[in-house]
């Protein structure tokens, strides 16, 4: 009885088996591939691949949110297509291209908006000293300036579900903790701006200086 | 009987911290508490650092650190955070401001009683 039902059940995987093969061999014949997506690039030296490297050539990423991480990634240094690296833009200490530089030296001149008749308002000169809550850590220059050259007003002013930034000076009760967490600067630096291990780009004013 | 089980445990709980202790380095216990910069620590919402010196020790060779990056003395090396961001102490080249350790802003990573961040 047992080897009989053993008979059985190893027939009925076998032919099962059979049916997935002949079934994966339809799938795949030569006729069929044509109705197929392109096949994903999967070298990543090729700029359209779905794997790039980072500078120092390891990889950094699949593409894939779900997969973890590269190193680089985890020292909040981002993703970073080969293709960019290698153009002749200015880079930060990390490797990564520094977009302050490339503005100020006129290297990019992106367009104000893909509407053409919607006109250019200029970036606006206001510097904001914010006090780190340290006896040594250099206090926080935060310039409107880069900011007002890619972004409006409305992404930190008037955000829906409440403004990101009060836009009154010390009245947000910031703190470098938050920010480490993906508040406040952190909602961008780290994501699509510079990585906040690049400390000294925010922390440039000396305690003490003249302010 | 349960008063025996629970000296020997007592005794084996005792002999597995006591390892790592004896195994470090000429003196250096196996974590260092970091402290001497408290009062800015609070400021910050932050409270003193644990540093794992054994865990160090096993990695790197004590000339990696000593005496060019830090005193062989607890708390005599002036640590802050400034230096940290300016590419020494902790921030040195090749340690927290690289992929080969943690960054810098996971302040949680080495300091205790991190308050809840606003
Ligand atoms: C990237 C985010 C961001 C953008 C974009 C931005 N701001 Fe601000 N703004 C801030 C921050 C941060 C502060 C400082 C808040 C604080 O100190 O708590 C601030 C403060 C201000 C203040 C208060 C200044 C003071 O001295 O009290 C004004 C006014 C202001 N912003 C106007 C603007 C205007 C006008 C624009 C658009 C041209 C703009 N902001 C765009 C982030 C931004
Ligand atoms: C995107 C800008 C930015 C970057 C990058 C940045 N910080 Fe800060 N940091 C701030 C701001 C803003 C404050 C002031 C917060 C406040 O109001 O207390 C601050 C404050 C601090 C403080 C004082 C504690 C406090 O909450 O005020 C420390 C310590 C600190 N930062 C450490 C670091 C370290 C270490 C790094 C690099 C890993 C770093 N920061 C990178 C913006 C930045
Ligand atoms: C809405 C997104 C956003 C927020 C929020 C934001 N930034 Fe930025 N920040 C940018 C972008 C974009 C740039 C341009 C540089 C880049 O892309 O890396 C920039 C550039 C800067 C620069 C110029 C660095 C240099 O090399 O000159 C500083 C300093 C800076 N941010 C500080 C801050 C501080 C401090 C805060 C919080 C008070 C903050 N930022 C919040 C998006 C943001
Ligand atoms: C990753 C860096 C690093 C390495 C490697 C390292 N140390 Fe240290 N050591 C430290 C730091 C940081 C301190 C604390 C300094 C301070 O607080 O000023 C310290 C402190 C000490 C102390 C003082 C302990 C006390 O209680 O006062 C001794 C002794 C010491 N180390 C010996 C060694 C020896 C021996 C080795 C090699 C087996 C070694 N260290 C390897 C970083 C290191
Ligand atoms: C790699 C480990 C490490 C990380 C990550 C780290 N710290 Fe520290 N921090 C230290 C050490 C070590 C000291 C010195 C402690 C002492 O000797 O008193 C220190 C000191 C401080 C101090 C007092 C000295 C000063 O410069 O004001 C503050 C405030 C502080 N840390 C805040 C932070 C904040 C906020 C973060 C996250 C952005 C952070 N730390 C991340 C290791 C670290």
């Amino acid at each position: 009885m047992t080897i009989k039902f053993i008979r059985s059940f190893y027939l009925k995987v076998a032919i099962l088996l059979a049916f997935a093969l002949a079934a994966g061999l339809w799938y795949s014949a030569p006729g069929r591939a044509a109705e197929k997506a392109p096949a994903k690039i999967l070298d990543p030296t090729d700029p359209n691949s779905i794997l790039y490297l980072d500078t120092s050539g390891k990889l950094a990423g699949t593409g894939d949110p779900n997969k973890p991480a590269s190193l680089f990634y985890r020292a909040g240094q981002g993703w970073h297509p080969k293709a960019l690296a290698e153009s002749t833009l200015p880079k930060d200490k990390y490797g990564l291209i520094n977009w302050v530089e490339s503005v100020k030296t006129n290297m990019i001149r992106p367009r104000a908006s893909i509407d053409p008749k919607e006109e250019e308002m200029p970036p606006m000169e206001l510097d904001i000293i914010i006090e780190a809550k340290s006896d040594y850590v250099n206090d926080v220059k935060y310039p409107h300036w880069i900011h007002t050259y890619w972004l409006k007003c409305e992404i930190c002013h008037d955000t829906k579900g409440g403004a990101m930034f009060i836009p009154q000076k010390g009245a947000n009760n910031m703190s470098m903790l938050g920010i480490g967490e993906g508040k406040w600067c952190g909602r961008c630096h780290g994501k699509v701006s510079f990585p906040l291990a690049d400390c000294l780009r925010c922390h440039t004013v000396p305690k003490g200086a003249k302010k | 009987m349960r008063g025996k089980a629970s000296l020997l445990g007592a005794l084996l709980l005792a002999a597995i911290t006591a390892v790592p202790a004896l195994t470090a380095g000429a003196g250096a216990p196996a974590v260092l508490k970091l402290d001497d910069k408290i009062e800015s620590m609070k400021r910050a919402g932050v409270g003193p650092v644990n540093f794992p010196h054994a865990r160090h020790e096993k990695l790197y060779k004590c000339a990696d650190c000593h005496p060019k990056i830090f005193k062989e003395k607890v708390n005599t090396s002036d640590i802050s955070m400034k230096k940290n961001m300016e590419g020494k102490a902790c921030g040195t080249a090749k340690c927290h401001d690289s992929i080969k350790a943690f960054p810098l802003f996971q302040c949680v990573k080495c300091h205790t009683n991190v308050k809840a961040a606003r």
